[in-house]
């Protein structure tokens, strides 16, 4: 399997009645922040997923929250471009995944087309294009667009991207939300036809549809406990991907496991705990409920379920008052010895078909020092017993960016590809990514 | 919500080349009237009682918002195309010059169908409307539909605990029907604020000059949601209209103030 470092860039230095106080999100005071401790918040963040892409992490996940005190992200790009051009000039090659610009949110979706394609250019061919449709609070909140045509503006925005990396010359796009007169990006992605699609969500039964019909992958989050909602959310896919004729590829499900690694499992909870309650009691779980679905986000029909319990009943709504033993026995988190954490993924791996692990090793308040401590010990001691779980099977991973040709190899030992060996990557990498 | 009494009626209305059936509430005899409700919904108040005494009164029910079919909202995409489906309304209804009163939202809607058609009602009666934008006096619509619903009564009522506005904001006693009235209400709002989000702002007030019909603008002095400073701003853009200002009351002029609000309206419809 193939697994990643997933990283959200929290202001790690949060008092402790934050969550108390108001919001994380939308209205979260800023006069809690000391410009010298962001600095260092968000200096080592980058700087931890330099030491994941070093310590042999098949590539990084970075997500994107405007106004928001536990992902400060407001564009992912700019953070995955400077890990991209790092890594590239260390000769290293991570898979770069943006999970993602939120479609429903952005008023210039073309600025993500070219800025993924941009990256795209840049990691020489490593990009993982994420497609979420962006959370209500962000896209109806932040970016105040009326809530009721969220996913309507995502379906075509998406559309929209998608076009103007493949078509040949300049179209005219006349979209309900969008119009151009010429489009014709520059530069367009290096992957042929277009970097892996992966698509962030819910587990709705729709949106599981339109990714199997797409033939895209699937990512599915953490942060309700697969041991609540793994079964619900994983049996629905896999069975609908058997209902649309679609094989049981494990590369089609991605999912993001926050964990933390200590020598011992005692040491894991004295070293870990508090910083992972940060996260849930001021990050997470200072998200006001009615934030997550502003009016005509969600149809009356799933709302309903929802109130009458049919829905996933996760840990995410209750995260505000959750106890460090709900977020283990949940496996929200897992925590403990490189062998009590790779038994716990192992097992909901195999178990749920997941190809893809996207794995968040810093959260809350946890400093640089711990966080690389935690990034080294899963690298030397979890991930080579995960890495072959599904290698007997023999799928191929095509939602994963293909191998490198050699011209952009030799372009990254000398010190970084440029986007004219677009076309020697392009004709290397052939047509397989999607 | 109130259910409406027997006396109301249901009546479908096929407009816009047939994509869309909009549902109408209809009660009473005597001249017609359309009502058109706010964001909530459109909720079969006392006052809709009151109106139905001395009129035929129309209220429809803004695309999507009727039980049953969510997706109409679909079939309009702007603010204008709200504003011909309305006038295609009244006309389908065979309506001649009705007067209009329009609550909040329905208040923005039926101003500007006042000033885009001069004449198509006969008379206008805004109840603490939308549509306009003062820097200095900022609307919470915004902070209202997201916040927690337990806020909203904050917003709305000069009295919170009077029986009117328990009522209003009233759950079905019935507990298995609950998470349907829930889900209604939030789609409502979903509808109504697709042409209201952030800003109830069209730019009403470039047009509000063209009204030409006799106008009353209903206000109550502790307005929480749109402050009592836009009354004087549609009075003084609407030529001859006359502004009410109802003290010891609220943004739900009829819950706050039944009686003044009702003395006000009725006496100008009559006049």
């Amino acid at each position: 399997m193939k697994i990643s470092v997933a990283q959200q860039v929290p202001y790690r230095f949060m008092p402790d009645d934050f969550g108390d106080r108001g919001s994380s999100v939308v209205t979260a005071p800023y006069g809690v922040v000391d410009p010298g401790r962001m600095h260092e918040s968000v200096f080592s963040a980058y700087a931890e997923l330099m030491h994941a892409v070093r310590s042999g992490f098949d590539g990084i996940v970075v997500t994107e929250h405007s106004q928001s005190s536990y992902d400060i992200s407001p564009n992912p790009t700019l953070l995955a471009s400077a890990v991209a051009y790092a890594a590239q000039a260390e000769g290293l090659d991570p898979a770069i995944a943006i999970l993602g610009r939120s479609l429903g949110k952005t008023r210039e979706p073309l600025k993500i087309a070219e800025e993924y394609a941009l990256l795209d250019c840049i990691s020489g061919g490593r990009l993982i294009a994420g497609f979420p449709v962006g959370l209500s609070y962000d896209a109806n909140l932040n970016a105040s667009l009326p809530a009721i045509e969220t996913r309507d503006r995502a379906r075509e925005h998406r559309e929209l991207i998608l076009k103007a990396w493949t078509a040949p010359g300049p179209f005219p796009w006349n979209g309900r939300f969008e119009k151009y007169g010429q489009v014709n990006i520059w530069p367009r992605p290096i992957q042929q036809p277009h970097p892996p699609v992966w698509i962030p969500g819910t587990g709705s039964p729709g949106t599981l549809r339109d990714i199997l019909r797409n033939d895209f992958a699937f990512v599915y989050l953490s942060w309700d406990g697969p041991k609540l909602v793994g079964r619900q959310v994983f049996d629905r896919y896999w069975d609908l991907a058997e209902e649309m004729g679609r094989d049981r590829n494990p590369y089609r499900l991605a999912f993001m496991q926050v964990a933390a690694v200590a020598e011992t499992d005692e040491r894991a909870e004295k070293e870990y705990a508090s910083h992972l309650m940060a996260l849930y009691h001021s990050g997470l779980g200072a998200i006001p409920g009615t934030a997550m679905a502003v009016p005509g986000y969600a149809e009356p029909a799933a709302i309903e379920a929802m109130l009458r319990g049919g829905g996933p009943d996760g840990m995410l709504a209750r995260m505000r008052t959750a106890t460090y033993k709900d977020i283990i026995d949940t496996q929200v988190a897992i925590v403990g010895s490189p062998a009590t954490v790779a038994d716990q993924i192992e097992a909901f791996v195999r178990e749920f078909r997941i190809g893809t692990l996207l794995v968040m090793l810093q959260n809350g308040s946890m400093p640089r020092e711990l966080t690389e401590k935690n990034i080294s010990l899963f690298a030397a001691e979890v991930l080579p017993r995960l890495r072959p779980i599904w290698d007997a099977e023999g799928w191929e991973n095509h939602w994963w960016p293909a191998a490198r040709g050699a011209t952009a190899a030799e372009g990254g030992a000398t010190g970084g590809v440029a986007c004219g060996a677009a076309g020697g990557v392009a004709a290397a990498t052939g047509t397989e990514a999607r | 919500m109130t259910a409406p009494p027997a006396a109301v009626r249901d009546e479908t209305v096929e407009v816009w080349d047939g994509r869309l059936r909009l549902h109408v509430k209809i009660a009473g005899e005597g001249p017609p009237l359309l009502f058109f409700h706010p964001l909530s919904g459109l909720a079969w108040d006392p006052l809709l009682g009151q109106l139905a005494g001395r009129y035929t009164v129309y209220a429809p029910e803004h695309p999507g918002t009727s039980p049953g079919d969510p997706h109409a909202i679909s079939q309009v995409q702007t603010f204008w195309e709200l504003l011909l489906v309305y006038q295609e309304l009244a006309r389908e209804l065979g309506l001649d010059r009705p007067a209009a009163v329009g609550q909040q939202f329905g208040g923005m809607v039926a101003a500007d169908l006042a000033a885009t058609f001069p004449r198509l009602f006969s008379r206008l009666v805004l109840l603490s409307p939308a549509g306009l934008w003062l820097d200095d006096a900022p609307i919470p619509l915004m902070q209202m539909v997201a916040g927690p619903p337990e806020d909203m009564p904050k917003y709305l009522f000069a009295h919170p605990e009077s029986q009117a506005a328990r009522a209003a904001m009233a759950l079905p006693a019935d507990p298995e029907l609950i998470p349907k009235a829930i889900a209604q209400s939030a789609w409502n709002l979903g509808c109504t604020t697709k042409f209201a989000w952030p800003i109830a702002d069209h730019g009403l007030d470039r047009r509000l000059y063209r009204v030409q019909v006799p106008t009353l603008i209903v206000w109550g002095r502790q307005d929480a949601l749109i402050p009592v400073a836009y009354a004087k701003e549609f009075g003084s853009r609407i030529a001859g209209s006359q502004v009410e200002v109802i003290d010891d009351c609220g943004h739900a002029l009829q819950a706050d103030q039944p009686e003044r609000t009702w003395a006000a309206v009725s006496k100008f419809l009559a006049g």
